[in-house]
């Protein structure tokens, strides 16, 4: 008959294992392995395991050779193992728990006590792995929700701007790319991977402040004079300030990337950006890419007063400096990326 | 007499083993044929080199949780004390304790094949 839960029983000895065997087969489908290459050969194929009842002593690998891959591949944290030992070792009994082991079974065993431990264990990691499954499911939902209202936020921006919905998923997609690209070829940038894409998220606010900028100014076909300019540049600050306003509304990693990005992404690597006038790697990785996104989005898009340039001229026009100075890594890792756009 | 009878006044608890065993005495009594086997293959005799034992030290081990599990009581603790011995560099002691079990564990395995 077909059980719902599986367990294997890992022994070198034949009657240990017909023993263990034969006290959980009318609750469990039954695995055996007689080393442990074997039962790591078993932990790797199936899926199913609800719980290992492990021997420590055993040729080829042993059960702290089990316990040390099971760590590795990340397994213990959801496979309850159980050590079942003969030997009195208390260093090696130690290290098994060290390992992950959930308990340690002296051998002789009573086969009644073991059965309700392993049913007590197997049940507990079953609603724990659960729950785990209902948390991860929020999570992702709350993501959802937030990357949403990001969006929200920058759409409203993107339609005062006189632009489409669709700069902030440009920005957003040129931004992860990048930040990949950069930290795979110099590490001193590199940025773990989920980062990236709550940095991605975030560069979609970076214009947020133009919220408070006068239409006239916004929207102006022809140059902006030097007040104008002065004026369009408080963007940056009004930013922050509209992003201060609302900081329980989003993720507060999404939060503080969106600060940093919406605050430094005018600053230059020379120092002559604003509105701080950072300079080098005083402005953060995240800011400094979006700077370059940022401004070949504008080059490449067609704005109330310029038309849209090619991307090639775009390109020539930022690494030549045409659009200020920016950090020359950023620069190598961005001129990869745009042959393969 | 009966398999268990006999082993009883052998000195194996076999109340506590089949007690273990969920109370299937027939399910006890094959795995004693299966120990049986396993003793009569095994490496561990008196003879065994002093130099070099890790192996057997292994075996023994090996018998001593299999001898555990079936409440072979007499040979469970000589082989704990062997194994104890081994592992503390003892050799000649561990041998002497063999020496002294090897009587009990023949009559034993002896008892287990008369009736397999």
């Amino acid at each position: 008959m077909q059980r719902e839960k599986t367990l294997l029983i890992v022994d070198d000895i034949e009657i240990n294992r017909m023993i263990l065997a034969d006290a959980f087969q009318d609750t469990y489908n039954i695995l055996e392995a007689g080393d442990g290459e074997q039962a790591l050969e078993i932990i790797g194929r199936r899926k199913d395991i609800s719980a290992v009842l492990l021997d420590l002593l055993m040729p080829k690998k042993d059960g702290l050779d089990v316990l040390r891959d099971m760590n590795r591949t990340g397994k213990i944290k959801y496979i309850p193992v159980f050590l079942i030992t003969a030997a009195d070792s208390t260093e090696m009994l130690l290290e098994g728990y060290n390992l992950g082991a959930i308990d340690i079974i002296r051998k002789p065993f009573m086969t009644q006590f073991l059965q309700r431990r392993v049913d007590h264990i197997v049940e507990l990691y079953e609603q724990r792995n659960e729950l785990e499954h209902v948390v991860k499911k929020q999570v992702e939902k709350f993501n959802r929700l937030n990357r949403s209202l990001v969006e929200m936020l920058a759409s409203i921006i993107e339609f005062r701007d006189c632009e489409s919905g669709e700069h902030v998923k440009r920005m957003s997609g040129l931004t992860k790319i990048l930040m990949t690209e950069v930290g795979d070829t110099y590490p001193e940038y590199a940025v773990r991977e989920k980062e990236i894409e709550k940095i991605g998220t975030a560069s979609i606010l970076h214009d947020i402040g133009k919220i408070a900028i006068p239409d006239k100014i916004l929207n102006k076909p022809g140059r902006l004079t030097n007040e104008e300019f002065e004026i369009m540049k408080q963007h940056t600050v009004k930013g922050c300030e509209i992003l201060r306003s609302m900081p329980n509304v989003m993720d507060r990693d999404i939060y503080n990337y969106s600060y940093d990005i919406c605050r430094h992404h005018h600053e230059r690597w020379d120092g002559k950006g604003y509105p701080d006038g950072l300079s080098g790697d005083n402005i953060s990785i995240w800011a400094q890419v979006v700077s370059v996104v940022d401004v070949y989005d504008a080059l490449t898009s067609e704005r109330v007063y310029k038309s849209a340039y090619d991307s090639g001229t775009a390109v020539r026009m930022i690494l030549n400096g045409e659009c200020g100075a920016f950090n020359p890594k950023i620069l190598k890792a961005f001129e990869k990326i745009v042959e393969r756009l | 007499m009966s398999l268990i009878e006999e082993l009883k006044q052998l000195g194996v608890n076999t109340d506590e083993a089949i007690e273990r065993m969920n109370g299937n005495a027939s399910f006890y009594e094959r795995m004693l044929v299966k120990f049986a086997g396993m003793m009569k293959s095994s490496i561990v005799q008196p003879d065994f080199d002093c130099n070099q034992y890790a192996d057997i030290t292994e075996a023994a081990h090996a018998i001593k949780g299999a001898s555990g599990n079936l409440s072979v009581t007499p040979i469970y603790r000589a082989y704990s004390e062997i194994v104890r011995l081994l592992r503390a560099g003892q050799p000649q002691q561990a041998k002497e304790v063999l020496d002294a079990v090897l009587p009990v564990q023949r009559a034993i395995i002896a008892c287990i094949e008369k009736y397999s």
